[in-house]
């Protein structure tokens, strides 16, 4: 068996990539659930979400994943730990039959078996940050970003995880992985899973038996605010090149952590800050532009009044291609070239 | 190195506390951790550039036969009782290695000329070891099949370890190594401390080859 060189692992020719406009997400969870019952129903699986939408501020799943290390710190590979299954929580069992069959009537109530949960996958959901009335908080769905600098595939010794020439989606061979985990100390992004009872590593496969067929991964069709565009990064005539390229008011999330990550993220304006005798002090989003320069770089301010500016000209009844763009008066527009519709397919 | 002929039954022999292993002969062997610049990828060798390799240093071994199988006692000295993944740690190994052509070389576990086998122990499968073959670093596969048993103990901050495999395996040849009384083959030895997260090449072994005699 030939070791195929390793950059030869991360490059590809194309890259499918994903825009996800923050202003629109409302945390309905469509997309984590999406892809949930489609691909982690397999034995391990069950504490496994390959997409999570969490509440920011927040610790994230898993539980501090930013406190995890991973990723490269000026182009030299930062070290990282791997979670815990503690914090990734979730996956837990309750006491269905219980509550269904048992007879107990309203004695009982649904809770997990076993021991108290202490995290699990949106544990802290709408906490979110601020004092009252100036609290604030916005929601972040996450998934693996198919990294252009791939540090998960240069990091394990088997070279079981690889990078499609076709598309970038990043992929691992089950076959060869033997549970070793570098690739999850790795990811600065803790995406990657790992599977206790098959004892691999599980991730995002980027929907790539839909993406095959022309299909949007299940998220991004699935969300019910259009919000989550699909395409080509090299497509100049789609939403995703104008989006990251052309407008720059789509990010990457924690770009220093140097893996060059192929989801983006139209950072989230904020409503008001209300001053103490109830009026509304326009200078000062809510959302400190600190913290969105602590997720999304310094580039957040340009991308912000970038939108603020384009908002401005539409409520004037100006034409905004921005702000056409962004409003998605057709759904299906999200997803070209993947706009075919899954129900038309055949799957022998 | 001997396996010494026993006229044991290989049930007896299975137990790692049994006190016919006694009057087995132990070799203490001296473990090295694998060297740093062998570490197959850069993240790893930047992870571990400040970090100890190979914490178990001394292993024993007692080599057996009972003309049916052969055995190896294996023991060492580890604080603590690693047998999951649930942590940040991983599961205890240890595993015994061997040429499947004469020179293959032990550093770069084979090479694509010359194959080596090796029966792979973990805690979190304390009864089962793998049977798997490998050419070069990053390239071992479990055999289709596993003859080797293992039954293992932990106590007071001591593994003890057997494991058991027949002689006769003449249906696995180029996969596990054939040997029979009165010949030998080189053998080499590892042991990964789970607990301090080694795994894969992150571990101690023997650091040379040592010839095994099976007793006529």
């Amino acid at each position: 068996m030939i070791m195929v060189p390793k950059d030869e692992l991360m490059k590809s020719d194309r890259q499918v990539a994903m825009v996800f406009d923050l202003n629109k997400c409302v945390g309905c969870q469509t997309c984590s659930v999406a892809c949930k019952v489609l691909w982690m129903r397999d034995e391990g699986m069950d504490y496994q979400w390959w997409c999570t939408v969490n509440t920011q501020p927040g610790r994230g799943h898993p539980r501090d994943y930013e406190n995890m290390g991973g990723g490269y710190r000026d182009g030299v590979p930062f070290p990282g730990i791997r979670p815990t299954r503690e914090e990734w929580g979730g996956g837990w069992d309750f006491n269905y039959d219980e509550v269904f069959y048992s007879g107990k009537g309203p004695s009982v109530y649904l809770k997990p078996l076993g021991e108290p949960p202490t995290w699990g996958p949106n544990w802290d959901e709408d906490q979110g940050g601020g004092e009252y009335p100036n609290s604030f908080f916005f929601y972040l769905p996450r998934l693996c970003n198919h990294c252009t600098r791939p540090i998960c595939i240069e990091a394990c010794p088997r070279n079981a995880m690889y990078k499609r020439k076709e598309d970038g989606i990043v992929l691992r061979d089950e076959t060869r992985c033997r549970g070793y985990q570098f690739c999850l100390e790795a990811c600065p992004y803790k995406k990657v899973y790992f599977n206790y009872v098959k004892k691999v590593s599980q991730h995002c496969i980027l929907c790539y038996p839909r993406i095959e067929k022309g299909v949007a991964p299940a998220c991004a069709r699935q969300c019910p605010g259009r919000l989550v565009f699909v395409g080509y990064l090299d497509d100049k005539n789609g939403p995703i090149h104008k989006l990251v390229n052309e407008w720059e008011v789509a990010l990457p999330l924690h770009p220093e952590y140097g893996t060059i990550p192929n989801m983006f993220y139209i950072p989230p304006l904020a409503p008001y800050r209300l001053n103490d005798d109830g009026s509304i002090d326009e200078s000062t989003p809510r959302i400190p532009i600190e913290y969105l320069e602590r997720l999304f770089g310094s580039r957040v301010n340009k991308a912000l009044d970038i939108l603020k500016a384009e908002m401005a000209k539409a409520r004037r009844k100006e034409q905004s291609e921005l702000m056409d763009m962004l409003i998605v008066y057709k759904w299906r527009e999200l997803f070209k070239p993947f706009d075919r519709d899954p129900a038309e397919l055949q799957w022998k | 190195m001997l396996a010494k002929k026993v006229a044991l039954d290989s049930k007896t022999l299975l137990d790692p506390a049994s006190p016919e292993w006694e009057k087995v002969p132990a070799e203490t062997i001296n473990m090295g951790g694998t060297p740093l610049a062998s570490q197959p990828s850069r993240y790893i060798r930047t992870a571990w550039a400040d970090r100890p390799i190979g914490k178990v240093r001394f292993l024993d071994v007692r080599a057996a036969h009972n003309g049916k199988d052969l055995l190896f006692h294996l023991e060492w000295r580890d604080e603590s009782r690693d047998a999951d993944y649930s942590g940040r740690g991983f599961p205890d190994g240890a595993g015994v290695l061997f040429p499947l052509n004469g020179d293959a070389p032990l550093a770069s576990m084979g090479s694509e000329e010359a194959a080596v086998n090796a029966w792979f122990w973990q805690a979190d499968e304390p009864e089962a070891a793998r049977n798997v073959r490998a050419q070069g670093i990053g390239t071992v596969e479990d055999t289709e099949k596993s003859r080797i048993v293992a039954r293992s103990e932990w106590k007071d901050g001591t593994w003890r370890l057997v494991l058991s495999r027949p002689l006769a395996v003449a249906d696995q040849k180029g996969e596990t190594v054939q040997v029979a009384a009165g010949g030998s083959t080189k053998v080499a030895f590892a042991v990964w401390e789970g607990g301090s997260g080694e795994r894969a090449g992150i571990k101690a072994f023997s650091k040379q080859w040592r010839e095994l005699t099976l007793e006529g």
